[in-house]
């Protein structure tokens, strides 16, 4: 394999921009038909996310190790796509055509190295979704309860049909018929119960087809479509220090899901929770929260709200209103909510002097890689 | 006859077109004009023998191509697609991608001006809600002391003008959603269209059933319990600071 002249090559596709992938699905779909049927209607975000990457793997195709966890888990998680062993030599083929159209210096030797690379990453990928093959490609879930709280944000009640194992602040990724092939990632509210049920809180984005549609359309007797966990806020087995849980906005739902884990799993520990919103009628599931409160005497609960002056609720941006309420040294601390949210509570707890190994977080983005018009990022 | 002569070794490589063509049979006789019957019998069930032969091979290499075939379905690539046919369904995607991105951007729009125009209106009928409460608050603490008995009957006038205001605003915020609600309903439509694959459904899911039940769930939800002061006002539109 040569590598510096697979990642020249590389670079002068990548260079083309949008057109290399726009060349590369346009090849796929015309010698394999069948594949078309694994994307959504627009291919824009597709595109980006495709030579995105590539560009990863070639940056560590010389470091198989570092590179093998990503591919097994990108293999493991493309059963949900509907992708089967056999796509893989059908995009193999087209992705050289592909290379090989947009560079005029081609050799047999260029394309010796190609499929060389590929066939590793494809195995793989194949491998680490053959190993994974007892577990379902993916999960249907009675979609049982859906109300809406404010004029944007829903609260869905699902029961997958199947066994599904997740862990209190993961995340997973789901499909409606709707919208169908557009895959989103939202977090349980809850820890994993014996019966299986699952809250999802949703708000819909302007313009966002996947959250509005679960807000708008979906209702109870849909089926949603579930694709495996993936895990971000993980509390560890062993920990048992106090906990310290700042929410902005919908960020609040991973972490309900760990106070919900404290409360079935324990370790006991003292809980202290703090959702920010921007008003006082956009605080969605203060019900619930304060029935959590009444029943559990290790939490407590407090909102802030950083743009209702009339409120009687704490005023202030959340992580403001966090350190007030200090010090939180001793807490292990996990953050969620939109990046400037984030970035900000965790700016102001590091400069308190908590030490940032004890402190984890989550930011809430548009699940879409494609940005907004105005760039803008809404929770 | 004189076809070959090595007839043995010619048996063995089968007939092949040359060697018919290179028969040459013997003239019977001048009494019985034609060829010797028994020269023509035998290359006639030569041919026949052989044509059997290469019949019953072409049947075995048949299935075994399909067998093959069979295997490498999948595995082996069609005739790579033309440069033209790939520009035209790059050019057809492209297109119908805009198509997607314009629905996008047009729902996007929409329900951002709907909804900080509901914000906006909340937020004021509450500010004049609340203002003609505290006036008329303030009228009753001057009026208060001085008549007792008219005050009394001031404070059931006010009760009641507090009750139709808070009617009012409730009034106000139902009719506000439904309107946002039919605004969010045409995007929806609007949206199955750039996205035919979702339509049926759509369609046949009206959503005022539901949104019935969420409204009352929804104002019980964001209608703070009914303290003093009334009225909580939204914050006007915008981002969130975090």
């Amino acid at each position: 394999m040569d590598i510096p002249a697979m990642r020249a090559n590389f670079a002068k596709a990548a260079r083309t921009g949008d057109e290399a992938p726009l060349y590369f699905y346009s090849h796929l779909f015309l010698s394999h038909p069948e594949t078309r049927a694994l994307f959504p209607v627009s291919m824009a975000h597709q595109r980006d996310r495709l030579f995105a990457a590539l560009g990863d793997v070639i940056a560590r195709v010389d470091d198989l190790e570092t590179l093998r966890p990503i591919l097994e888990q990108l293999g493991r998680d493309h059963r949900k796509f509907g992708t089967v062993a056999a796509h893989y030599p059908a995009v193999g083929a087209s992705l050289l055509a592909t290379l090989e159209h947009f560079d005029e210096e081609w050799t047999p030797e260029l394309a010796k190295s190609w499929t060389e690379a590929y066939d590793v990453v494809a195995t793989v990928m194949i491998e680490a979704a053959e190993a994974s093959a007892e577990q379902p490609a993916w999960w249907e879930a009675d979609v049982v309860g859906h109300e809406r709280r404010t004029i944007d944000v829903a609260v869905l009640q699902i029961r997958p049909r199947a066994r599904y194992d997740y862990a209190a602040g993961q995340s997973v990724s789901l499909e409606t018929d709707v919208r169908p092939k557009l895959w989103r990632y939202y977090s349980p509210a809850n820890a994993p119960r014996p019966d299986g049920l699952m809250e999802i809180h949703v708000k819909a984005r302007d313009g966002g087809p996947v959250s509005t549609a679960l807000v708008r359309r979906v209702g109870v007797g849909d089926v949603l479509r579930l694709g495996p966990p993936v895990g971000h806020l993980v509390l560890r087995e062993d920990a048992d220090r106090d906990l310290l849980l700042v929410a902005g906005g919908l960020g609040l739902a991973p972490l309900k899901a760990l106070v919900d884990s404290v409360a079935r799993k324990g370790p006991p520990r003292r809980v202290d929770l703090f959702a920010g919103f921007r008003t006082e009628d956009q605080i969605y599931d203060r019900a619930d929260l304060e029935r959590m409160v009444r029943e559990h005497p290790w939490l407590t609960v407090t909102f802030a709200v950083s743009e209702d002056k009339i409120s009687g609720l704490e005023h202030g941006d959340i992580g403001d209103v966090v350190l007030r309420h200090g010090p939180w040294n001793s807490r292990e601390i996990c953050v969620a909510g939109p990046a400037v949210m984030v970035e900000d509570t965790v700016t102001r707890l590091v400069g308190s002097g908590v030490p940032t190994h004890r402190i984890s977080s989550e930011v809430f983005a548009p699940s879409r890689p494609g940005p907004s018009v105005n760039g803008e990022v809404t929770e | 006859m004189t076809t070959d002569q090595s007839g043995t070794t010619n048996e063995d490589r089968g007939l092949t077109p040359a060697d018919l063509h290179d028969v040459r049979f013997t003239r019977a006789s001048m009494m019985r004009p034609g060829y010797v019957d028994s020269e023509v019998d035998r290359v006639l069930a030569r041919v026949a023998e052989e044509l059997g032969r290469l019949y019953a091979e072409k049947a075995a290499l048949r299935d075994q191509v399909r067998s093959l075939q069979a295997q490498v379905d999948g595995v082996v690539m069609p005739e790579a697609p033309s440069e033209q046919a790939v520009r035209i369904l790059s050019s057809a995607q492209q297109t119908a991608d805009n198509y997607v991105a314009e629905a996008e951007e047009f729902s996007r729009q929409i329900t951002h001006d709907a909804r900080v125009e509901y914000e906006e209106m909340t937020r004021e009928a509450r500010e004049t809600a609340g203002a003609i409460l505290q006036a008329a608050q303030e009228a009753a603490a001057k009026i208060g002391p001085a008549a007792p008995p008219a005050g009394e009957q001031n404070t059931a006038d006010l009760e009641e003008q507090v009750a139709y205001l808070k009617a009012f605003g409730q009034a106000c915020r139902t009719q506000l959603r439904s309107y946002l609600e039919a605004l969010l309903t045409d995007i929806e439509t609007e949206w199955g269209k750039a996205d035919p694959a979702a339509l049926p459904r759509g369609l046949a899911l009206p959503p005022a059933p539901r949104s019935t039940t969420t409204f009352e769930a929804n104002t019980a939800e964001e209608n703070p319990p009914e303290t003093a002061d009334g009225a909580v006002p939204a914050g006007s539109g915008g981002q969130r600071a975090g």
